[in-house]
C-alpha cells in the first residue's frame, strides 16, 4: 500500500476485478479461526461488493479550474444529478482507480499536469469558439469543457485596454467595462434560460466571454491607432466576427421561433462594447 | 473545531501550506494597504482579483488535493446536463492525512471568507461601489471553494460510513457462512 501522492497513477492502479478478488479472498481466511488451514476458496460473500459505475469520467477540470465557478447549481439549469459517490477502494489501499479501462482520476497527478491541462483547455476552447468551423456538426455541443479563466482574462484585458485608451476617468472606465461585461454575460444567459432554452449557465458564461476575444483584438488595435476611420472599420470587423462566433451556440440553444429574441441582446451588448471602443479617446 | 493546531507533528507539506496561505494573505493585505499607497483603482482591482483567482486555483487544484485529499469539479455529460463531481482519496490515505495540514486548510478557508465579508460591509457603509465590486468578486471565489470542499468532505464521510458498514456486513455474512459450514 502506501502510495504517496507523487506516484503517477498508471503504474499502481489495479483494475476493479483484482480488487474484488482481493476482497473476496482475504475475507474467508481472516474469519475462520479454528479450522485447519484450507486453500482459500473463491467463495462469493452474500453481500457482494457492489460495483458502482465508474464515477470518474476524465473531465478537463475547471480549474476551476477555472476558477470562478460557484458550485451552487443555477436554479434554472437542468437539475444536476446528485454527486456520484466516489468509489470505495479495496483493501489493496491504492488510490481509487477507475476500473474497466476508463481513464485515471485526477487526484494524484502532479501539479504541472494540472497546469498544462488547464492551459490546453483554454487554448482549445478559444480555437473552438473564436475560429468557428462552419462544417461543425453540432455547435451546441462545443464548449462542453467550459472554463472561466479565458473569459476572465479577456474581460480584464478589455477593461484594461479601454482604461488605458481613456484620457480621463480611467478607473471608472475600467470598473464600468468590467461590470458591464460580467453582468451582461449573466443577464444574457438568464435571458436564454427564461426563453426556455437549453443551455448550462456556466457554459454560456464561458462562451460569451470567449467571444469577446475579437473585440479584445479590436480594442488593442484602436488603442494603438487613433484614427477614427480606422477605428470604425476595425470595430465593425471584429464586432461581426464576435457575433458570428456567438451565433451558432445561442441559436441552437433556443426554440427556432425565438432565435431572434435570444440573439438580439447578445448583438446589442457587443455593439455597445464596440461603441465604447470607438468613443474612447 | 479547536483554535490551536494539533500538537506533536509538523506540517507534512510545508510548501503547499505556504502557497495555500500566501495568495489569500497577499490579496487581503494588498486590498487593505493599497488604500494608503496606490491611487489607481484599476491596479487595486486587477491585482486583488488576480491574486484571488490564483488562490482559487491553488486551493482547488493543489492544496485541496494534497492537504486534505478532496477534489470537486463540474462536468457536462452526454445529455447536456451539468453534473457536479466530488472525489476523495480512499479511506486509508484519508486517515493518514496530516492533521495539522488539514487544520490549516479549513481554518484559512473559512477565515478568509469572513474577512472579505467584513471588508465588504465596510465598503458598503462607505458607498464605494467599485470596492464592493472587488470584494464581491473575491468573496464569490472564496465561497465557491468553501461550498465545494465542504460538500466533498460530507461526501467522503458518507462514503466512509458506507464502506465501514459494507465491510462489517460482508465480514458478518462470511462469519455466518463459515459458522454454518462448521455445523
Amino acid at each position: 500500500m502506501s502510495h504517496s501522492d507523487t506516484i503517477p497513477l498508471h503504474s499502481t492502479s489495479q483494475s476493479d476485478i483484482d480488487e474484488i478478488e482481493n476482497l473476496i479472498n482475504s475475507n474467508p481466511s481472516s474469519v475462520l479461526p479454528a479450522r485447519p488451514p484450507s486453500p482459500p476458496r473463491a467463495s462469493i460473500p452474500i453481500s457482494s461488493a457492489p460495483i458502482p459505475p465508474p464515477a470518474f469520467i476524465p473531465s478537463n477540470l475547471p480549474a476551476p479550474t477555472n476558477p470562478k465557478t460557484a458550485p451552487v447549481p443555477s436554479v434554472s439549469s437542468a437539475a444536476p444529478k446528485p454527486p456520484l459517490p466516489p468509489r470505495p477502494s479495496g483493501p489493496g489501499g491504492n488510490i481509487s482507480a477507475s476500473g474497466f479501462g476508463s481513464p485515471p482520476n485526477t487526484l494524484t497527478e502532479p501539479v504541472w499536469d494540472t497546469v498544462k491541462r488547464d492551459l490546453s483547455r483554454i487554448v482549445s476552447n478559444l480555437k473552438l469558439v473564436v475560429f468557428p468551423n462552419p462544417f461543425r456538426e453540432d455547435p451546441g455541443k462545443a464548449l462542453r469543457d467550459w472554463d472561466l479563466w479565458g473569459p476572465f482574462f479577456f474581460i480584464v484585458f478589455l477593461g484594461l485596454t479601454l482604461s488605458w485608451s481613456a484620457s480621463v476617468k480611467k478607473s471608472e472606465v475600467f470598473a464600468v467595462a468590467f461590470a458591464l461585461l460580467a453582468a451582461g454575460a449573466v443577464i444574457l444567459t438568464l435571458n436564454v434560460l427564461l426563453l426556455g432554452g437549453h443551455i448550462i449557465f456556466f457554459q454560456s458564461l464561458s462562451l460569451l466571454g470567449y467571444c469577446l476575444f475579437p473585440l479584445d483584438i479590436g480594442a488593442l488595435i484602436c488603442m494603438l491607432k487613433d484614427n477614427v476611420l480606422v477605428k470604425v472599420v476595425v470595430v465593425a470587423v471584429t464586432l461581426a466576427w464576435s457575433s458570428w462566433a456567438a451565433y451558432p451556440f445561442m441559436s441552437s440553444a433556443v426554440n427556432p421561433r425565438r432565435k431572434a429574441l435570444a440573439l438580439y441582446p447578445v448583438l446589442l451588448m457587443y455593439v455597445s462594447v464596440g461603441f465604447l471602443i470607438i468613443a474612447i479617446d | 473545531m479547536d483554535l490551536n493546531p494539533p500538537a506533536g507533528e509538523n506540517y507534512a507539506h510545508p510548501w503547499i501550506c505556504f502557497f495555500h496561505v500566501v495568495f489569500k494573505a497577499a490579496a487581503l493585505a494588498f486590498y487593505m494597504l493599497s488604500a494608503f499607497f496606490v491611487d489607481n483603482f484599476v491596479i487595486i482591482f486587477v491585482v486583488t482579483v488576480l491574486l484571488s483567482a490564483l488562490d482559487f486555483w491553488v486551493v482547488k487544484n493543489v492544496s485541496g488535493r494534497i492537504l486534505v485529499g478532496l477534489r470537486w469539479w463540474n462536468e457536462i455529460n452526454e445529455d447536456g446536463e451539468s453534473v457536479w463531481k466530488f472525489e476523495c482519496l480512499d479511506q486509508e490515505s484519508l486517515a493518514r492525512m496530516n492533521k495539522k495540514d488539514s487544520w490549516l486548510f479549513w481554518w484559512t478557508l473559512y477565515l478568509t471568507a469572513v474577512v472579505w465579508i467584513f471588508f465588504g460591509i465596510f465598503s458598503l457603509i462607505r458607498f464605494h461601489a467599485d470596492y464592493v465590486l472587488v470584494v464581491g468578486v473575491c468573496l464569490i471565489l472564496s465561497i465557491a471553494n468553501i461550498v465545494g470542499f465542504t460538500k466533498c468532505r460530507k461526501d467522503a464521510k458518507k462514503q466512509l460510513q458506507a464502506f465501514a458498514t459494507q465491510n462489517l456486513t460482508s465480514r458478518l455474512s462470511s462469519t455466518i457462512q463459515s459458522a454454518f459450514t462448521v455445523v
